[in-house]
């Protein structure tokens, strides 16, 4: 007894317990939610029965009828096309910044936090105000390239079938940017200057410099901000209901505005289920690669 | 020591007396500036010890929200909700059945209450609510602009062509003017746009696919096509649609008497309301019903204090015509005079276009089914589909879900 107390007091007992705290926390708060998540995907849910524990096993009905669906053709695109889009430009824009206020001038460190002003917005917040920017007749931003020339009539974002995901993508890659800056933007200033120094002691150009020493010194920052950036998009809600509401004619709508539709407009829990097990699993391989750079980050 | 004691007592008395007394309710609505949100203030001011507290949600997350406090045993005591939504609680006991006690009441009669909104908030017999209110779409229409457009202001649209001509003649891109407003989003108010028009064409929401209805689809998409209504229709609710008509931006509106308020306040022109135009002269006329039921939670603590409310909104029932510009969902009420003449004189248009509404469902799926006739406007009118075809997919996935 008097060992098993002296170990948890010191030694190994103790690191253990801290993990079982650890662990438990995730299993009841992660895990368990998420079993029961694959459970209910085979399940027939709806409101009235959400309550209850247990529901009727339908086996994989809710599968064939989602993948079945004409519209699963459709998300499934879309999802491809937003989150590839809106993470690319995110991270490219975002490195761009970072870059740009890495360099010393006055008001530097100022402007790199006013950029942030975006991103602490709730999402709806910037979904009604894209919302406005983004307004067929109204708009500001027809109105904007009206006054330029570059069109002569007026696009609408919000209710053209071709242009309705690419409207939500701006405004996603609008809110995300700053956040991608941020994080690149700590990768950045820890790489020691006296690389730099060295390097251009050695004669390479700017250019070479960033190629050689910026983008291998970041590989992990990159790699850990680009896998948040797909699983952040993944998550992307807030905007689709401000602005399209998935529309029209299920234009804009991702998988996991689906899922949503499907659980909390057509109450059918278990194919809402069905979509979010699905993405669970696309998330599982993405946040590998992020533990992946995170782990080479610690060895660095 | 027996001195204590007794103060105890009468403390402890007092204590329970004050408790009794403060009951408090939730109720959940939309906008507590509607009559609920005004007669549960009044309510809670009255010398009751019942104290209400609205909570004001989104239309667009009213019932998803609701949902989910019903799953987890935390909603409220009274909800205010979208009438076809009713069902699919009363059918599954969420709501508290009140037959008994509206027919113990003094002030609920229930029989005084119309056919329409009385099915929908029935289930097999049994009453689980109170309508709130009525309403219905009309025309509106701007008397300015059709003046300056050559049309007769006095004779407005009766049928579907002079309409789409009205429509036609009204558009006038160089001063931003579409020729007319409506909504045709993805969400229920899209169905409620859209079903009068399917069944003045000879269908309904059992028969979506009848014979007819697709003329109402290329109405609709004539509309669009040609730019007489602004593309944002597809993606636009019936307020924001309707604001558009009060800006001057659009020559007629089709919306409800929820908007003369502010139409009133906002509209720098004449304007009036007409019935929606029928298919061809001395066609069937129909319209859809709308507005909220007031109904009491089955697992409310205080069914009585609940009812009471309900009684006390019966009674208040004539000022929701004055005050709010909705039309009272019982027999032998009076329409008001409000003061302003073009709101008295819309009364008598929508009072008679309310002859004509019809229930969605009641259906406890009535969401899934408002879903596949949403699909089969918007796949058509964005040139996803033809019409025929998209109505009969439209039949196919309703008569799954009825049967």
């Amino acid at each position: 007894m008097s060992r098993v107390l002296r170990s948890l007091r010191d030694g190994i007992g103790f690191d253990t317990l801290l993990i079982i705290i650890a662990l438990s926390y995730l299993f009841v708060f992660a895990g368990l939610p998420l079993i029961y998540n694959v459970i209910i995907s085979f399940q027939r849910v709806d409101v009235f029965s959400l309550g209850t524990l247990w529901h009727p096993n339908v086996g994989f009905e809710n599968y064939e009828r989602v993948f079945n669906d004409p519209l699963a053709r459709r998300v499934l695109i879309n999802t491809l096309i937003f989150t590839l889009g809106s993470v690319a430009m995110q991270f490219t824009l975002g490195f761009a910044a970072a870059l740009f206020f890495h360099q010393r001038f006055p008001g530097a460190t100022w402007f790199r936090g006013l950029f942030l002003a975006g991103w602490i917005m709730p999402g709806l917040v910037v979904g009604v105000l894209w919302n406005w920017l983004l307004s067929g007749d109204f708009g500001v931003i027809n109105h904007v390239l009206r006054s330029l020339g570059l069109i002569d009539s007026a696009i609408f974002w919000r209710s053209d079938t071709a242009w309705s995901l690419y409207a939500v993508m701006m405004a996603n890659v609008w809110y995300g940017m700053p956040f991608n800056m941020i994080l690149l933007s700590v990768g950045l200033a820890a790489i020691p200057d006296d690389l730099y120094e060295a390097a251009e002691l050695d004669g390479a150009n700017a250019w070479q410099r960033f190629w050689t020493i910026t983008l291998p010194m970041m590989r992990s920052t990159i790699g850990a901000v680009l896998a948040l950036g797909v699983i952040f998009t993944l998550q992307q809600f807030d905007l689709f209901a401000a602005i399209t509401q998935g529309g029209p004619a299920g234009s804009s709508t991702v998988a996991q505005y689906w899922s949503w539709e499907l659980s909390f407009r057509e109450f059918d829990f278990g194919r809402g289920a069905v979509i979010s097990v699905t993405m669970i699993i696309v998330v599982l391989f993405v946040s590998l690669i992020y533990v992946r750079s995170t782990r080479a980050e610690t060895r660095l | 020591m027996t001195r204590l004691m007794t103060t105890t007592a009468l403390a402890l008395s007092l204590a329970a007396g004050a408790a009794q007394a403060q009951v408090t309710l939730t109720l959940w609505t939309e906008s507590a500036s509607a009559p609920e949100g005004v007669f549960a203030r009044e309510f809670s001011e009255m010398d009751n010890g019942i104290t209400i507290d609205v909570r004001e949600i989104r239309f667009d997350d009213l019932v998803a929200d609701t949902l989910r406090a019903f799953a987890t045993r935390t909603n409220p005591d009274l909800i205010a909700i979208d009438n076809p939504d009713h069902a699919a609680f009363s059918s599954r006991g969420a709501f508290l059945d009140i037959t008994d006690k509206v027919a113990a009441s003094d002030v609920i009669d229930a029989d005084a209450i119309f056919p329409g909104p009385r099915s929908s908030l029935s289930w097999e017999g049994r009453m689980f609510g109170l309508p709130r209110a009525s309403n219905t779409i009309a025309l509106y229409y701007n008397k300015d602009l059709m003046a300056a457009a050559g049309l007769d202001p006095d004779s407005p649209p009766s049928t579907w062509d002079e309409f789409l001509e009205a429509a036609r003649a009204l558009t006038d891109p160089a001063n931003d003017v579409y020729g007319v407003a409506f909504s045709a989003r993805a969400s229920e108010e899209g169905t409620f746009q859209f079903l009068p028009w399917a069944q003045m064409a000879g269908g309904s929401f059992e028969e979506i696919n009848a014979e007819g209805v697709a003329d109402a689809l290329v109405l609709w998409k004539t509309l669009l096509d040609e730019g007489l209504a602004s593309p944002d229709t597809l993606t636009r609710g019936q307020w924001d649609s309707t604001g558009t008509f009060n800006g001057g931006n659009a020559a007629m509106a089709i919306s409800g008497p929820w908007e003369l308020g502010r139409m009133a306040a906002d509209a720098e022109f004449d304007w009036g309301v007409t019935l929606l135009p029928v298919k061809e002269e001395g066609g069937p006329r129909a319209s859809a019903l709308g507005d909220f039921n007031l109904a009491i939670f089955a697992n409310t603590q205080h069914p009585e204090e609940a009812f009471a409310f309900l009684e006390y909104y019966q009674s208040q029932v004539e000022r929701v015509w004055p005050e709010f510009t909705r039309l009272p969902s019982v027999a032998g009420v009076d329409l008001a005079p409000t003061g302003n003449e073009r709101i008295d004189a819309a009364a008598a248009v929508f009072a008679e276009q309310l002859e004509s509404a019809r229930n969605r469902g009641p259906h406890p799926e009535w969401p899934r089914i408002s879903r596949a006739i949403q699909n089969a406007f918007q796949s058509v009118l964005t040139g996803a589909a033809e019409p025929q075809a998209a109505l009969d997919t439209a039949r196919a996935e309703i008569d799954r879900i009825l049967n």
